[in-house]
């Protein structure tokens, strides 16, 4: 056990960001699939703080197995937004309300934006939907108060309600980053597989595990250059779930 | 607004820390409410379970709203649960018949009264029309506790025939008629026919059900979960650990666990970190840092490829069952290479262990008296002239000599020794270990589990290869079985062979915590609070605790049931021994959170007795949905749920500081608010108990229930002073500091939409006291009491250390025999197959196939199906999981679907009555991650109640969610013992229930 949580060094770095202007800042995520355990915790957290209805996830896990009896293996790969320097959603958006900030994270603005379905097909991580609008108490006796409750995404307090027939993809959390906390599947994984913080700051966790070898670029050659990467033994064993 | 202003839930007056208990970990949980709604959960940073290190106790609560621990998606999801469109608010008393789904809403007072006082309650059901049924107040016979306290002690007498029946009725001839069967005293009292079936209640609501039930109604009767899901592990544990203690085998630990972030080699047994043991949100992140800095190997034995076998170095996928061979496999190498801790072995006692930097020691040395029928006592000094009974013998260097094990001097012992010693034929314990593991080759071993002889002899070097930083580690998966105690006994060998525990990365037994029951210096003691503790006595229904040699009941061998004088909690024989009447029958069960009817294996069984009038008259629930057995009572009770009530669970050996956990309210209960005691309050468990004492005048309720002037007439009178207790700490001086006027406008702020048991501080505060009134607010700012991380050590050991002795060689279950065939048990770990009651073995030719479940982490038991969340896309539906090379054999793909077939259920259906059957099947998916000939099932779906069905309510028909009800529970297909015919196959010594082993057949349907 270190001096101190991992959650805490991180926060202490995002300290160290949100002191900084905005334009300074370069949030990024690492995660590192050797400490992913496919507990789909992070899917939940996730679910639970932004309020996604069925049908819509900002994150999931992907799992494969490979090899036979009894030489087995079985890999875990959370997916998200890529939060891609060259987004090809961004590209696709003709409403104008996807855009990349200067933290280097893909946001939507839900006041302009249209839900087109071309939008969400841009992705080629497949990590953007539309909210279609459905509840996970369809069909129960009883829709429930915390499905409407504030999500504070992008800094707003409303509620789902707006939110309906709009693009939904992951914001790195940035309502909590903002406050000085970790987005909600960081803090909440219990094998500590995300890295997060401020790329532009050499001192910070993630920027060092970004220098570490067996990272990982889900579909580098695409040229959409994610902030979003991953860190594994190999790239075989990232390669084998993203098949 | 700054970001930080805009986001509440980073806010401490939008949250109150609790506890989990969507799986029995209950780790320490961080509740965020908006405007009176639970929106989001997350792992309290104070918590060694949530976070590591975990913040400093006395972080502010300002400072500690910004961190979020972790947790896993069950307790993410537990907002679903909390707000589950099924949950019932009111009492539902049935108009159908039991299992028919018609009910109709009654009050409280009525239903409870009618449960009091019986009569004819349901003649307005067909058939039940002149049904007279008995009610508490004709149950709870015996009221006088000075009575029963003579009395028990008697009854007990005449069990051992060291009283005889004459004399006994002679002497309690007035109180004859509070027996059940005066010609059979030891068994107690009528009261004892009134029975609680608990399933996960857990500290908090456990001691306060009991002493309900065993202190204050008289009834022994009283049972948890435990042996559906892991009991023989703890007694395994239990007679390993046991004390001896002034000439008595005292208590020993249940439960131990590796020191994760500083062992280097891991080996589990049929568990891991990441999907339930106890529990993945506090072992996973230790495992996957040691795999990442390369500082910890693991290895995983199992059947199946888990998630944890995922991240290991060594699978070794081990027929079901047989973890006692692979043991005795890895147990031979290491003897034969003389890779064990010779030193450490040697110890014979405290005093030797000590001078060599050991805080345990073994009784390897000790030696065991060989009798005709196998090894017996432990010789003791006195049997040779050397000293007292309370001495052992070891042979030094030839020679016999006592052994104090406690305060005797240095004693090391020879490791081996076969021959005499006055006489008398002896041989060292560890003599007898090795003999049991050069009874077979290491090759031959593997022949039994499975395992070629290389991989076992891999796992053998690689766990002798760190020292003391190895740790064998087992829970569920080797232990229910019928060969499960002996199975966690080999396991539990392997570390005492490297003398692992209290080291730094070895075994442990955690940090434990402080007494919230006052016991040790809490202002108020639970133990004594008491206005007439009434003695409960006589033999349980399950026989657990008691001896067959031990009861008028005798009458050779096979007894018509087994008896546990080891165990505990036998969930699985509550109800078939009710049916059957042994030791008798009983008048009427209430099941509170626990579902007898599809959690045990052969669950089936259970739900043609429960729908037996005859067999269960009066069957009442405590719940917080219409579930798979709460849909066969006769009323539920509606149940407050965890996040709306008050609870003081224990903390995971896996934790190395002291961790006391408080759940309380974090949102106003939903059900139906009612009145007991003049006094308002939401319908739980405890209402509930509550209700039943002042309508039966049972002592220790109400206005002077914990003694005059101290009143328990609602949840928080108990639980506030538990938290006051913890507050107070378990020795003078270590009070908590008082809640500060920050934390205090903290505390008032985050509870503004509570009120009542939830939220009453002007109460709270009269009867704690200023002082500590704001002292027990510090435990509340912070959902428990915890030992900062800095205190985790003492040098190379753990801080909190067990400095006991093992036993290699149990003497205890060495004298007792097997009520099933007379035979003695073994005191060592044995390897044997899986057998019925009368000790054949169960073959089940023609069924050529093993099922085992599994635990998938995003689903609990019988709870968490309306976890829309953690239950969606793939995750909604469980399996049939079978190796690539059955399915072939089979003739089955990926997505076929197919049924499980058994010898005691050859059709493969679940017959849950009305015509309701539902076949043990759902999908195929084709793996490699499964030994060939084992089927695996997950554990969380198959669900045809907890709102997967239309029920009636007042004659409107409330819709099912068909999303609840995919996938299968395998549980019907499980095996019944053939020499009961009414339960599931069961370990006689540990008492857990068989959920692997049974031989089935994969058929396409």
């Amino acid at each position: 056990m270190s001096e101190q949580s991992v959650l805490e060094q991180m926060r202490a770095d995002i300290q160290r960001a949100l002191a900084k202007p905005p334009e300074q800042r370069h949030w990024a995520m690492i995660i590192d699939i050797r400490k992913c355990v496919g507990c789909h915790a992070c899917t939940v957290a996730c679910k639970s703080e932004n309020k996604t209805p069925e049908g819509v996830a900002y994150r999931f896990v992907k799992d494969a197995e490979d090899g036979e009896y009894p030489n087995v293996q079985h890999f875990f790969m959370p997916n998200q937004c890529m939060q891609c320097a060259n987004a090809p959603c961004v590209k696709a958006c003709k409403d104008g309300s996807v855009t990349q900030g200067k933290d280097g994270v893909v946001r939507i603005d839900y006041a302009r934006n249209t839900g087109d379905p071309k939008v969400a097909a841009a992705c080629p991580y497949g990590v953007m939907s539309v909210d279609k609008g459905d509840y996970y108490t369809d069909g129960t006796p009883k829709r429930e108060a915390y499905e409407d409750a504030a999500t504070f995404e992008y800094g707003d307090k409303s509620g789902r309600k707006g939110k309906i027939g709009k693009n939904r993809k992951c914001h790195y959390c940035l309502h909590r980053v903002e406050a000085g906390m970790l987005p909600a599947c960081v803090s909440t994984c219990i094998g500590e597989a995300n890295y997060f913080g401020d790329l532009n700051d050499p001192k910070s966790l993630v920027a060092k595990m970004a220098r570490e070898k067996g990272i990982y670029i889900f579909q580098a050659d695409l040229g959409t250059k994610p902030t979003t990467k991953y860190l594994g033994a190999d790239a075989y064993s990232c390669a084998k779930c993203h098949e | 607004l700054s970001a930080a202003e805009m986001y509440d839930l980073g806010k401490a007056e939008h949250i109150i820390y609790g506890a989990c208990l969507q799986c029995h970990t209950a780790c320490n949980i961080k509740g965020k409410i908006l405007n009176g709604v639970l929106v989001k959960i997350d792992g309290n940073p104070y918590s060694a379970m949530t976070m590591s290190p975990h913040l400093p106790y006395l972080t502010g609560p300002k400072e500690a709203a910004k961190v979020d621990g972790h947790l896993c998606p069950k307790g993410q999801a537990g907002i679903q649960s909390l707000y589950d469109p099924y949950r019932i608010v009111k009492v539902l008393k049935r108009y159908g018949k039991r299992g028919e789904n018609k009910w109709q809403v009654v009050s409280f007072d009525q239903a409870v009264s009618e449960i009091v006082n019986g009569g004819k309650l349901f003649k307005h059901v067909p058939g039940e029309e002149n049904r007279v049924v008995k009610g508490l107040k004709d149950i709870y016979a015996l009221r006088d506790s000075k009575v029963a306290k003579a009395m028990a002690k008697d009854a007990a007498a005449v069990g051992k025939q060291k009283m005889t029946v004459a004399a006994f009725k002679k002497k309690y001839a007035r109180y004859l008629d509070t027996l059940i069967d005066p010609d059979h005293p030891d068994l107690g009292p009528k009261n004892n026919r009134f029975v609680i079936q608990n399933g996960r209640i857990e500290h908090g609501r456990k001691e306060f059900s009991k002493r309900w039930q065993k202190d204050s109604f008289g009834s022994v009767n009283w049972y948890e979960h435990t042996s559906i899901c892991e009991q023989s592990h703890h007694i395994g544990y239990n007679e390993f650990t046991r004390k001896w203690d002034k000439g008595k085998w005292g208590k020993g630990k249940h439960h131990m666990k590796p020191d994760i972030y500083n062992s280097k080699y891991i080996l589990y047994f049929g568990t891991g970190a990441f999907e339930a043991n106890f529990g993945p949100t506090n072992l996973a992140r230790k495992v996957t840092q040691g795999i990442a800095d390369g500082t910890l190997k693991i290895a995983v034995a199992d059947p199946r490829f888990s998630k944890t076998a995922a991240k290991a170095e060594q699978w070794l996928p081990l027929k079901p069952g047989t973890d006692a061979a692979l043991a005795y496999g890895m147990i031979r190498w290491i003897i034969d290479n003389k890779r064990y801790d010779k030193q450490y072995l040697s110890c014979a006692n405290k005093a030797a262990a000590n001078a060599v930097k050991e805080t345990t020691w073994s009784n390897a040395s000790h030696l065991v008296k060989i009798e005709k029928d196998g090894p017996g006592a432990l010789l003791r000094a006195s049997d040779v002239g050397l000293g007292s009974k309370e001495e052992f013998v070891a042979m030094v260097g030839g020679k016999p000599v006592a052994v104090d094990v406690h305060k005797g001097k240095a004693i090391y012992g020879d490791l081996e020794f076969d021959g005499k010693v006055k006489g008398i034929r002896v041989k060292s314990a560890f003599t007898l270990l090795t003999e049991m593991a050069r009874s077979k080759s290491v090759a031959q071993w593997g022949v039994v589990c499975g395992i070629a002889e290389a991989d076992i002899a891999r796992a053998a070097k690689d766990f002798t290869s760190y020292g003391k930083q190895a740790v064998a580690e087992l829970y569920r998966g080797p232990v229910q079985h019928t060969n499960g105690f002996y199975n966690a006994r080999a396991v539990i060998a392997l570390n005492v062979l490297i003398g692992n525990a209290d080291w730094k990365g070895g075994l442990q037994a955690g940090g434990g915590h402080w007494h919230e029951d006052g016991s040790k210096n809490g202002p108020y003691n639970i133990k004594k609070l008491y206005a007439d503790k009434m003695k409960s006595f006589g033999v349980t229904l399950t026989r657990e605790k008691h001896k067959y040699e031990d009861s008028t009941l005798f009458s050779g061998y096979p007894a018509k049931r087994c008896w546990y004088p080891f165990s505990g909690n036998v969930y699985q024989e509550i109800i078939p021994s009710a049916a059957m009447g042994y030791p008798y029958t009983i008048d009427a069960l209430m099941i509170h959170k626990g579902s007898p009817a599809l959690t045990t294996p052969g669950a089936n069984k259970n739900i043609e007795i429960l729908q037996d009038l005859n067999k269960i008259p009066l069957l009442f629930a405590s719940d917080i949905v219409i579930g798979e057995t709460s849909m066969y009572a006769d009323y539920i009770f509606p149940d407050t749920a965890i996040w709306e009530r008050w609870g003081t669970p224990h903390a995971t050996p896996d934790l190395l500081t002291a961790v006391s956990k408080v759940r309380q309210p974090m949102v106003q209960a939903m059900t139906e608010e009612v009145e007991v005691f003049g006094v308002k309050q939401p319908l739980g468990m405890e209402t509930l108990l509550l209700a039943i004492a002042e309508k039966l005048g049972l002592p220790n309720h109400g206005r002077d229930g914990f003694g005059k002037g101290q009143p328990l007439e609602r949840a928080d009178d108990w639980f506030v002073r538990m938290a006051a207790n913890l507050a107070k700490g378990d020795k003078p001086g270590t009070e908590v500091p008082a809640a500060g006027r920050e934390e205090q406008a903290i505390f008032s702020k985050a509870r503004k939409h509570l009120h009542g048991y939830a939220y009453d501080p002007k109460r709270w505060r009269k009867f704690l006291g200023d002082d500590m009134f704001l002292r027990t607010i510090t435990v509340l700012n912070r959902g428990g009491r915890f030992e900062d991380a800095e205190h985790a050590y003492k040098g190379d050991k753990v801080h909190h250390q067990f400095k006991n002795q093992f036993n290699i060689y149990s003497e205890k279950v060495a004298l007792a025999r097997h009520p099933g065939t007379g035979k003695r048990f073994n005191g060592l770990p044995i390897s044997e197959p899986v057998l019925d009651f009368h000790g054949r073995e169960v073959k089940d030719a023609g069924y050529d196939m093993t099922l085992i479940t599994y635990k998938d982490i995003v689903g609990g038991q019988s709870r968490t199906i309306g976890n829309y969340w953690a239950q969606g896309r793939e995750l909604a539906e469980n399996y049939i999981l079978l190796n690539s090379r059955d399915a072939r054999k089979l003739g089955l793909k990926d997505g076929s679907e197919a049924k499980i077939l058994s010898a005691s259920n050859p059709d493969g259906m679940w017959n849950i009555g009305h015509g309701l059957d539902r076949p043990v099947g759902g999908k195929v998916k084709v793996i490699e991650g499964v030994r060939p000939g084992v089927v695996a099932v997950s554990w969380s779906c198959g669900h045809w109640a907890y709102g997967a069905n239309d029920v009636k309510v007042d004659g409107k028909v409330v819709k099912g969610d068909q999303r609840r009800g995919k996938g299968l529970c395998p549980n019907a297909a499980m095996r019944i013992d053939p020499a009961l015919g009414d339960m599931c196959l069961t370990d006689p010594i540990g008492a857990s229930s068989a959920f692997f082993g049974t031989r089935v057949k994969v058929v396409p349907v």
